[in-house]
């Protein structure tokens, strides 16, 4: 059984902006979403139209089964996360995790048990009885956490909780989020602009551009099959790098660069060629070179960036590309290096449309 | 060490108890005057010194007994002041608070309006609308009851406002976690709302019931009845400038002040976060 499905969903805020235009999804129970996109693309907005805290403007949002469009958002069965955690600052720990069960009638004995329960899991059972203004922010992020988990919601929902915590605990937290969830097997809807996150938490992946779901799928899939130049952008890092070319009918042409190899593409529209930094790599007979500008050590692995010497120039700029390479490899500012291409690998779209056609 | 630092701290104190000496010294001056006969202030005015007449004067409040039936005594009019400052204080805190709840969460479409009207009696003070005032409570029947001495002072203005500062600092996403979690407009109000602001609530309160307290020209508008005396009324009554009326004039300053001691943890607590 579907655990949340959104059937052709729109939402127009009051002052006329079109923040989601026409969403279908299907969530199967169980599953975790991460919701990505670009700034403003609409992700809150659609998570919060799950919540209950914007209104529908139109389609239909369903739980289980159930219609929830004039549902109230306690009656929902939902619990969300916020960015700013969004603790009661005059309540203990233990009086934010018991508020939302005392709503709604548990007996003491019970809410008891419960918030014992997520605090041991969540470890935050040494400070049930502090002031969210006494913790921590990986501790307030905990606690809002266990304010979600007690309620035993039928669907989490996450608006980019950990994008106040420093790096280091932001990634601590995100694996324990994925443990917490498998454990509890939650219907969970994620929203994050960080790819590294959706990458790592999703199951399914959707990727949204201006109102729209641009690609859903697993990460792996959206990575290596990306059905436009949007997604194909959006999804890996460092970013897959993009040259402008042309078809002649056998070989992909960008300035004095010739690419032999493809087949089957459209020779009246310009095209733009992705290939990753991993599909990149140094070879003496390499059919494109870069000049190096800048190498970046990330420790296990460096990351070179330069100019794609050759390709044609947009606006009299260089072609900015980027590879990986092993930690070993550090060439010079300005030397050249010589690049084989992986084309079993290389994706082609259609720069009008952004439309994938290899 | 004369760091500049150093300098600095020392002028900030040096500022610091000038304005207590400032604020203090009446209330000093006051108080040394009502230790000197009646006869000793008219002839040399207010007095610096020690006068020895301490227990007179006070004995001479305390058992006062004046008015057409003798019922204007201390006792009473201790009643009475208190009756008027905490019925201000309440009246004025409760719908302060309901009205700041009230403009600030229920985005109804005149919210903005409202408040503004709400603002705008500032500018019109009870003494600037004394007479119109006066006839609206005469027609209700107020004339000569508490009711008629509290009522018109508690449309303040000032504590409409002063809540609805500190509500638009609350942010949107503790309303939205409250809703999820199962909380109405009325359990809002309670559960939040109220221990939220109770640091605000104290200083409203404070200030509120002083002004009930301090009252005087209204309350000597709309009472001829000697039974409604309030202390202020009743130093007039003494003679503001005898010996007697110095001591009920430091009698007066000690229940607002002692409410100032109970509630100054929470009061003072307000400002001073505020300013961080
Ligand atoms: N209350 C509102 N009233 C009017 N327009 C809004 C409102 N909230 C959001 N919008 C608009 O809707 C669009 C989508 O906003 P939304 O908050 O969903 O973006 P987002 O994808 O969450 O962005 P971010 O990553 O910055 O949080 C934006 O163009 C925004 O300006
Ligand atoms: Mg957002």
């Amino acid at each position: 059984m579907a655990g949340v499905e959104l059937t052709g969903v729109r939402k127009i805020y009051p002052n006329g902006a079109e923040a989601v235009r026409g969403v279908d999804m299907t969530i199967e129970h169980g599953e975790f979403i991460v919701f990505v996109g670009p700034s403003g693309c609409g992700k809150s907005t659609l998570l919060r139209m799950v919540a209950g805290l914007e209104s529908i403007t139109e389609g239909e949002i369903s739980i289980d089964g159930r219609i929830i469009n004039e549902v109230s958002p306690a009656d929902r069965d939902v619990a969300m996360v916020f960015q700013n955690y969004a603790l009661y600052p005059h309540m203990t720990v233990r009086g934010n995790m018991s508020y939302g069960l005392k709503n709604r009638g548990n007996s003491k004995a019970e809410i008891h048990e419960k918030v014992e329960e997520a605090a041991k899991m969540l470890r935050i059972h040494d400070f049930l009885d502090r002031r969210p203004q006494q913790l921590s922010g990986g501790q307030r992020q905990r606690v809002a956490m266990g304010r979600a988990i007690v309620r035993e919601p039928k669907v989490f929902l996450f608006d980019e909780p950990l994008s106040n915590l420093d790096a280091k605990l932001r990634v601590q937290m995100r694996i324990e989020i994925k443990r917490l969830q498998r454990r509890m097997d939650v219907t969970s809807i994620y929203v994050t602009h960080d790819q590294t996150e959706a990458m790592t938490l999703a199951d399914r992946l959707a990727v949204i551009n201006d109102g729209r779901i641009e690609q859903m799928g697993a990460p792996l899939e959206l990575y290596n099959n990306p059905t436009t130049l949007f997604v194909a952008s959006f999804i890996g890092s460092p970013q897959i790098n993009l040259v402008p070319v042309v078809f002649d009918g056998d070989k992909l042409i960008s300035g004095d660069i010739a690419l032999s190899g493809f087949k089957d593409l459209p020779t009246d529209a310009d095209l733009v060629l992705g290939i990753r930094p991993d599909d990149l790599t140094q070879n003496g007979e390499g059919e494109v070179s870069l000049r190096v500008d800048l190498v970046e050590q990330h420790g296990a692995e460096n990351l070179i960036y330069g100019a794609l010497l050759g390709a044609a120039a947009e606006e009299g700029e260089e072609t900015e590309i980027c590879i990986k390479v092993d930690q070993q490899t550090l060439p010079k500012i300005d030397a050249t290096l010589k690049l084989g291409v992986n084309k079993s690998r290389a994706l082609v779209f259609r720069k009008d449309n952004g439309q994938r056609v290899l | 060490m004369t760091t500049p630092q150093a300098l600095r701290s020392g002028y900030n104190h040096l500022v610091l108890i000038l304005g207590v000496i400032f604020l203090v010294g009446p209330i000093a001056l006051t108080f040394l005057s009502s230790t000197h006969t009646s006869a000793t202030l008219a002839r040399d005015s207010l007095q610096f010194s020690w006068g020895g007449h301490f227990l007179d004067n006070y004995s001479r409040v305390l058992t006062l007994e004046a008015g057409f039936t003798d019922s204007v005594t201390p006792l009473a009019m201790l009643k009475n002041s208190l009756i008027v400052g905490l019925g201000v204080a309440t009246l004025t805190t409760g719908f302060s608070i309901l009205s700041a709840y009230a403009v600030v969460f229920f985005r109804f479409k005149i919210a903005a309006l409202v408040f503004w009207l709400v603002l705008v009696t500032l500018l019109f003070p009870l003494e600037a609308r004394f007479v119109n005032t006066f006839e609206v409570a005469a027609s209700l029947g107020l004339i000569n009851t508490h009711a008629g001495i509290i009522l018109p002072a508690v449309a303040a203005a000032i504590g409409t406002f002063f809540y609805r500062q500190y509500f638009l600092t609350l942010p949107e996403e503790l309303l939205e976690a409250a809703i999820m979690d199962g909380t109405g407009p009325v359990k809002f109000f309670i559960d939040f709302i109220i221990p939220l602001s109770w640091p605000r609530t104290a200083a409203i309160f404070i200030i509120s019931f002083m002004i009930g307290w301090n009252q005087y020209l209204w309350p000597l508008m709309i009472s001829t009845d000697d039974s409604l005396y309030t202390l202020v009324r009743g130093i007039r009554l003494i003679g503001p400038t005898s010996g007697p009326g110095m001591a009920l004039v430091i009698i007066t300053i000690i229940p607002p002040f002692l409410l100032l001691l109970a509630f100054q943890k929470w009061a003072f607590n307000t400002l001073h976060v505020e300013q961080k």
